[in-house]
């Protein structure tokens, strides 16, 4: 599935890229990207993620081709 | 050189996103009702310090698509709470020079309470949630991604949020001018 990252992630993550195998819901995927990165561990866990533009929690099946928004915590305004 | 990240607001998203500067008066100008004796604008602006740093430049990231349609409901939800006569909310996206405005709300009511209420719950949800981000560029050279919204190390839950504004506190019956 495709990952799309923003922010301070994109310290620590291409800007988009490709995560393969089996990832079926959100802490799957926060896990894969955990060993992918341990030093981001804990901003991985203050992210929320999206799928089709609403956010998702980990009742959510993730298919092969859907597209996941990680978004770290607000800093607007 | 920063990389400009955030890429351009489609014309239908400029309303609530802007890549260009805020221009305050023309909102402003756009924002008077004949039936509001209060409007409340607040505008967040560049410091020149942060951290105990020098601020250079800020650079807000915004993800556009769901950013415009959180504010679109953080707006309607403030409608529906007070009685509005109009509400806006436009946040800057690119980069901004110290005592620029990143972000504009404007309320407008038919008495003070309503307006100031309204515009503090729609700035503060604006900043814990809509997926919109700063990094600060120091003079020294570094650089900083804000995180203005910690709520998730309180709450344990990056969808709950502490707010300043409480608006279950001020309930819009008892607040007259």
């Amino acid at each position: 599935m495709k990952i799309q990252v923003f922010a301070a992630l994109k310290d620590h993550f291409d800007r988009e890229f490709e995560v393969n195998g089996a990832v079926n819901n959100m802490e799957a995927l926060r896990s894969r990207l955990r060993e992918m990165n341990p030093a981001c561990s804990a901003m991985l866990d203050s992210c929320r993620f999206a799928v089709h533009d609403e956010f998702i929690d980990n009742d959510f099946k993730l298919q092969e081709n859907d597209t996941v928004i990680i978004l770290p915590p607000s800093s607007g305004g | 050189m920063i990389p400009l990240s955030s890429f351009p607001p489609a014309a239908a998203d400029k309303m609530f996103i802007s890549a260009e500067p805020l221009d305050i008066v023309a909102l402003l100008a756009g924002a008077h009702h004949p039936k509001a004796g209060a409007l409340v604008l607040f505008s967040g602006e560049v410091r020149s310090n942060s951290l105990g740093k020098e601020v250079d430049c800020l650079e807000y990231e915004a993800y556009i698509p769901m950013a415009v349609k959180m504010i679109r409901q953080i707006l309607e939800e403030a409608h529906a709470k007070w009685s509005l006569q109009l509400a806006i909310a436009r946040h800057r996206v690119g980069r901004l020079s110290v005592g620029e405005s990143a972000v504009v709300v404007i309320t407008a009511a038919a008495h003070r309470g309503e307006a100031y209420a309204a515009n503090r719950f729609i700035i503060d949800k604006i900043k814990h949630e809509a997926p919109i981000w700063k990094c600060e560029y120091f003079a020294d050279g570094t650089k900083e991604w804000g995180g203005n919204c910690n709520c998730h190390k309180v709450t344990g839950d990056p969808q709950k949020h502490i707010y300043e504004s409480i608006p279950s506190d001020i309930p819009s019956h008892t607040m007259r001018t």
